[in-house]
């Protein structure tokens, strides 16, 4: 995964175009104020209805350095920084047509190109953004944690475009570690290779196909046996929601009643995706499957779905919480802590995990669909702690997008009427509320209220 | 010389899991297996038994931890019957295929519906034909004997399988018996080393993949498949021998001698036999030598060992007889006669001369055996010989 860097982020719904950042810079990189010597601008077109920036990302793996014929730019590694060597340049402009975020510019009054070095760790840009709309911040700091562990799952595997349970298994693997025994039900995880296919398997830790109904259980009597003869060894289940809310739920239900060591994650892809895009318990209200077809009739499930962590919680699970893959460094917090769950009883991850396959919907938009589902409440982020006894929303969406937002952007709620429109709205409001509840300081204090 | 005990089957199962030193044991309770589910739980909490008992939440799950348990290297046990090993039946199913060595008894009972809850072997002739060696037993000590045996046939490397050890409900879990109890070293001797996943495990410290998808129509997966199909059916053949050897080994340590496979009974100057299974043996056994006593030249064969099917030694049981009438506890309904007749029926094929053969059907859903009804078993197969044979299975306790 590489390094987290520095870099300087910004947030579009914060910035005014004042052109303060732009000045700042110009100021400090060449002691005049002209627009033409600053490193970073701003723009916006009339129909946008953000600002837009032009700055250096600092990338992990910059386009413009691979595509310099002359080796003037470098990526420092130690600080991050994309160098540019004005003794080595030969004034091609390749670099401006490489990057794709105009990080790097021709200079018409210099004529050569110029870019943001971060004024050494202490961007004039940033402190003269009065809204706040920069940031100097390292990004992604997990990866400056756990980057530079092993990818557990094998490169190649056979899963579809854009594919979430991919993204999950390599972080959950790589954060957790060899010293586990992992088991992925019938499912897209296993459909993608992770136990194998004739003899060749794609996990570098002992993983295994339980049935989907007894994943929990064969992990508690695997995870058992360590404990009887002394050896720490860490239990990872990776199942689908058919194998965790559906057929799969009893030797769930049981294990967590029992206070099993396990690191339970449920991947919600919203159906069973693997045998064909068909409709399980967790499939939302008003959603198209091949088994809630879309019709004179019938427009799609006409049901909501099972509130899976919910019902964990109340197994009253070590350790129980939501995640979602665009909010990273919130899922390897969660891992953290389902980790140190395990060695005393039940953790429990539901993954919020679209399907651009089974969705309908262009994979290249699979982080911004998961994103929207949360910054409309309908995937709130939460974790739940035994000892505290009540949940903790863990991403707060100050102002949540409505629903039709997220809904309009997936192919499978092409359909949906107004009347269904309304009713997702108000059920997501309503299922806010009931989570906000539990929230309360005493121990699910919210739940008389709540029944 | 063991401790001399008076218990029924199921405590002397519980006794023969506390002499074979599981790992993990995992019950649910059913009728008519509850009694032996609760005396194992007696003899974890007395330490008795020093296993780690996991009670689930229902059979599936029993199977199921037990299998992970096995993975990780454990000796397990577990007992179930009747909808109990319907529900475990997912797992079950699986479980032969995945070589994995566990020990579980079927304490028998009649299949629902109707409803019932008494002894009939429905249940474990059910689930024939899914790679489990399968033994029944006909006596209390039988059972305890034959628990500790079982682990020892599971775990031998030219075997690698499940094993059944199947007593009658009613009649064996709850009918009370002297039983001697072997003393704990003699069969710590007896047992050896424990090592129940060298050939499959999910442990770290040799990571694999469990299970991969296999087969599909091309590449290696038809013929790999293959392999595993034989590879198990090769188990199931290496275990006659397997089951003989420890039978034999059995009775050197412990002066107790059963047949393994399939046992012969006044046979030697038999016209014709009567074939039994289980616990109804001990009548059927009684009503031939009533009919000795009255010159009729009258043998038993009782099986004790279903699975792998014990052709050669049945053969040679049969080659001795004119004509046989086999009694079953269970139902073919394919077939309207009992699972045991139609299976000898292919051991006959492979004799010499064709021999009447007569299918008799009787005990089901608790119902009694008696001396009575082995007498009439007796006669028609005595009748066959004079050119009387019936063109139906008989049910013995039709007109009780």
């Amino acid at each position: 995964m590489g390094k987290g860097y520095p870099t300087i982020a910004f947030y579009p719904e914060k910035c005014n175009g004042c052109n303060d950042c732009v000045e700042a810079c110009a100021q400090i990189k060449t002691e005049t104020s002209e627009p033409v010597h600053s490193r970073i601008s701003v723009a916006k077109d009339p129909d946008d209805e953000f600002y837009g920036l032009s700055l250096c990302r600092q990338c992990g793996d910059p386009r413009c350095v691979m595509d310099c014929p002359a080796r003037a730019l470098t990526k420092n590694e130690d600080t991050g920084v994309v160098h540019w060597d004005e003794t080595k340049c030969v004034n091609c402009q390749i670099c401006t047509l490489a990057c794709p975020y105009a990080g790097i510019t021709y200079n018409r009054i210099t004529d050569q190109v110029m870019k943001c070095d971060l004024c050494n760790g202490d961007p004039a840009c940033v402190k003269a953004c009065a809204p706040m709309a920069l940031e100097y911040k390292i990004g992604a700091e997990i990866y400056n944690t756990w980057g530079d562990l092993e990818d557990l799952f094998v490169p190649g595997v056979g899963a579809c475009l854009g594919c979430n349970s991919e993204l999950i298994m390599r972080h959950t693997l790589r954060r957790i570690g060899p010293n586990t025994v992992v088991a992925t039900p019938p499912g897209c995880i296993p459909g993608v290779g992770s136990v194998g296919v004739n003899g060749i398997t794609s996990t570098k830790t002992p993983v295994f196909h339980p049935l989907l109904t007894n994943t929990a259980s064969m992990l508690a009597g695997v995870k058992r046996y360590y404990n009887r003869i002394g050896r720490d060894v860490t239990m990872l289940a990776l199942a689908g929601d058919g194998g965790a809310a559906d057929v799969g739920f009893q030797s769930l239900s049981g294990a967590a009643e029992r206070g099993e060591q396990m690191i339970f994650v449920c991947v919600d892809n919203e159906g069973y995706m693997n045998t064909g895009v068909q409709r399980s318990s967790t499939t939302p209200y008003g959603a198209w499957t091949t088994t809630t077809p879309v019709g004179e009739a019938l427009q799609g499930k006409t049901r909501d779905a099972k509130p899976l962590p919910l019902l964990m919680v109340l197994h009253s699970c070590e350790y129980v919480a939501t995640a979602a893959l665009p909010f990273m460094e919130d899922f390897y917090m969660k891992l953290d802590k389902a980790i140190e769950a395990s060695k005393r009883g039940m953790a429990f991850i539901h993954i919020f995990s679209p399907c651009p396959t089974g969705w309908r919907f262009d994979p290249s938009q699979l982080i911004e669909v998961a994103r929207k589902g949360v910054e409309t409440n309908m995937v709130p982020l939460w974790e739940y702690e035994n000892d505290l006894g009540r949940i903790n929303i863990t991403h707060v969406v100050n102002e949540p997008l409505p629903v039709v937002t997220y809904l309009k952007s997936i192919g499978k709620y092409r359909h949906l009427s107004d009347e269904q429109l309304v009713y997702i709205q108000r059920k997501t409001d309503e299922r806010f509320e009931l989570l906000k509840k539990f929230t309360k300081e005493s121990k699910l204090e919210g739940l008389s209220d709540a029944a | 010389m063991g401790k001399i005990l008076v218990c029924d089957g199921n405590e002397a199962a519980a006794w023969g899991v506390a002499r074979s030193k599981p790992d993990m044991v995992a019950v649910f309770p059913i009728t008519p297996q509850s009694s032996l589910a609760e005396y194992i739980s007696q003899f974890v909490a007395d330490g008795v038994i020093k296993a780690d008992l996991m009670d689930v939440e229902g059979e599936h799950s029993v199977l199921s931890v037990l299998q992970g348990a096995c993975l990780a290297g454990a000796r397990t046990y577990t007992a179930s019957c009747g909808q109990g090993l319907a529900f475990m039946f997912e797992p079950y199913f699986r479980s032969a295929p995945l070589r994995l060595p566990l020990v579980m008894s079927i304490v028998t009972r009649d299949g629902i519906t109707p409803q019932s809850v008494w002894g009939g072997q429905q249940d474990a002739m059910t689930v024939r034909e899914t790679g489990w060696i399968h033994m029944y037993c006909e006596t209390c000590q039988e059972i305890l004997d034959t628990v500790i045996m079982a682990y020892r046939i599971a775990e031998n490397r030219d075997v690698m399988l499940p094993v059944n050890v199947n007593h009658d409900g009613n009649y064996l879990s709850y009918g009370v018996e002297k039983v001697e109890l072997p003393e704990e070293e003699e069969v710590d001797a007896f047992m050896g080393e424990k090592n129940t996943n060298w050939h499959v495990a999910l442990d770290p410290d040799r990571p694999m993949g469990v299970d991969p998808l296999t087969g599909g129509a091309g590449g290696v997966g038809p013929s790999l498949f293959v392999s595993y199909r034989k590879g198990h059916c090769k188990g199931m053949q290496n275990a006659l021998r397997v089951i003989t050897e420890v039978h034999e080994e059995w009775g050197e340590r412990f002066g107790r001698y059963y047949a393994p496979l399939v046992e012969e009974y006044r046979l030697d100057d038999a016209d014709y036999a009567i074939v039994t299974i289980g616990s109804m043996s001990g009548a059927g056994k009684d009503a031939v030598d009533a009919a000795r006593e009255e010159g009729e030249k009258v043998g038993l064969i009782k099986i004790k060992t279903f699975r792998p099917f014990p052709l050669q030694a049945l053969r040679d049981a049969l080659a001795k007889v004119k004509a046989v009438g086999v009694v079953d506890r269970s139902v073919s309904f394919a077939w309207n006669s009992g699972p045991v007749y139609q299976e000898l029926l292919s051991a006959l094929y492979f004799l010499d001369n064709r021999i009447p053969a007569v299918s008799f059907i009787g005990g089901l859903a608790g119902a009694d055996i008696t001396i009575d009804h082995f007498k009439r078993v007796i006669d028609t197969t005595a009748r066959t010989l004079q050119g009387e044979v019936p063109s139906e299975c008989i049910w013995l306790n039709e007109n009780d």
